[in-house]
């Protein structure tokens, strides 16, 4: 049975904040290195290539969950009694609470207000001409979710950090961690108030989460962190997609002209933007018994990190992975993460980042970068922080 | 080569059905139709079929042997 010291070893802190900007050499030099390498900051092992990564994400049977998906043991342990953080009958359980309003079957009443709002926020910046991309990319999310998932209208403007911090939790306990930390507790105070004072909307997912704690299906004290799990996810991945999307198709001008010319290639678009550019950078499993991945063996209780941006970016899996086209077929990419625990607001997601882009295509002739563009700095989010546009009106 | 349909578990995305519309179709309350139900995907659509195990993004279908 092979050593772990057979295992290459990757030195380089992938969770620096000059990594975090820029992680795609860092990705490459992991995928070069093997299937399975040891990362000697975080002392875990990432998986850089696709194969890999699916096969333990459609093998929630071995590798995992419940010890946590993040990087350190702090959050390992306060999200225990999420969707996010379960296995098994207990998982499918909480999903089976709230996933049900997120599926595209039951999305389909939302639609029309979707595009409505799409159209509204794609006008304004037309109008206004020069934008910030992720402002743009903000507004439509930011007008959705937090009514789907029952936010109280009071203390919203707080929403967008508090998920940023959450997100930055579930990194390792680095100094990008220790900065946003009181604005992931934040949220969770302000969650716990939401559900003592019963304050979810009506009719919303956060209401269904109160009505099943009244009867029982969970635990009062775990409303709070279920709420959690639905609405951070929902808000900076999606801003994420939009602008990301603005930026890569203002970037490649030709791809903009394919898409003009032809709409229906929206959904395809809307997989290769989350193929290239993925939100989530990666989440951790843990093996539930000795195992072994690429032939090599792993112990009971390892930890692998699943690095859904660089799966994405394997040319082992895909033609030319740097290339950005939306005419390629990026259905399997992984940005979504993939099987039980795949990610439930995909329907959601799909559907607000294509109507922004239809709602773009009528609208917008040529998209142009007008200054530096800036990364945010997240150890689990990837995307823009800011970035100047100039939409030119068709 | 078969395909199994985990339905309960399928939630309606409709990427097997962008990849092989003609094995997988969402019908207008998005439920799911699988033509080839228990009986073998003929040869010239096993890669198309195959796609469309690959894309979806609950692994409610699996190629079975």
């Amino acid at each position: 049975m092979p050593m772990r010291t057979e295992i290459p070893v990757y030195h380089p802190d992938l969770y620096s904040a000059s990594a975090i900007r820029d992680t795609y050499p860092h990705y490459a030099a992991l995928r070069e290195l093997g299937p399975v390498v040891w990362l000697s900051k975080q002392k875990v092992y990432a998986l850089p290539r696709y194969a890999e990564c699916k096969q333990v994400l459609l093998d929630d049977d071995t590798f995992v969950s419940s010890g946590g998906v993040a990087l350190n043991p702090v959050a390992n342990r306060v999200g225990q009694g999420t969707t996010l953080f379960s296995d098994g009958e207990d998982h499918a359980r909480r999903r089976s609470l709230l996933a049900h309003r997120l599926t595209p079957r039951a999305l389909r009443t939302m639609k029309d207000t979707v595009d409505q709002q799409s159209a509204a926020v794609v006008e304004d910046a037309v109008a206004r001409r020069t934008v910030d991309a992720v402002e743009v990319a903000t507004a439509l999310p930011m007008s959705v979710v937090p009514d789907l998932v029952g936010w109280p209208r009071q203390g919203r403007e707080h929403l967008l950090r508090w998920a940023g911090a959450t997100f930055d939790a579930l990194g390792p306990l680095n100094c990008q961690a220790a900065r946003t930390l009181p604005a992931s507790l934040g949220m969770l105070r302000y969650a716990r108030g939401v559900v003592r004072d019963r304050s979810a909307l009506d009719g919303s997912m956060g209401h269904d989460l109160l009505r099943a704690a009244d009867e029982g299906q969970i635990m009062p004290a775990e409303c709070a962190t279920m709420m959690i799990d639905y609405l951070a996810p929902s808000l900076d991945t999606t801003i994420s997609a939009i602008s990301s999307a603005l930026y890569l198709f203002a970037l490649h001008p030709e791809q903009w002209r394919l898409l003009k010319a032809n709409p229906d290639l929206v959904p395809k678009a809307v997989n290769e933007v989350v193929r290239y550019e993925s939100p989530i950078r990666a989440f951790s499993r843990t093996a539930a018994h000795d195992t072994e991945l690429a032939g090599i063996a792993l112990p009971k209780g390892s930890r692998v990190l699943v690095l859904y941006g660089s799966a994405n970016r394997d040319p082992l899996e895909w033609d030319d992975p740097d290339t950005f086209d939306i005419r390629r077929d990026a259905a399997r990419q992984l940005g979504f993460g993939q099987g039980t625990h795949g990610c439930a607001g995909q329907g959601l997601a799909r559907m607000e980042t294509s109507a922004i882009l239809r709602a773009l295509v009528e609208r917008v002739d040529r998209i142009e970068v007008t200054g530096v563009p800036e990364w945010a700095l997240n150890n689990v989010i990837h995307r823009l922080e800011r970035l100047p546009l100039e939409l030119i009106p068709a | 080569m078969k395909i199994s349909v985990d339905y309960p578990r399928c939630e309606g995305h409709g990427l097997c059905a962008d990849q092989a519309p003609d094995i997988f179709s969402l019908d207008d309350d998005a439920e799911l139709t699988y033509r080839f139900e228990g009986t073998d995907v003929p040869g010239e659509r096993q890669p198309a079929a195959r796609a469309a195990v690959n894309a979806c993004p609950v692994a409610a279908l699996r190629v079975l042997s």
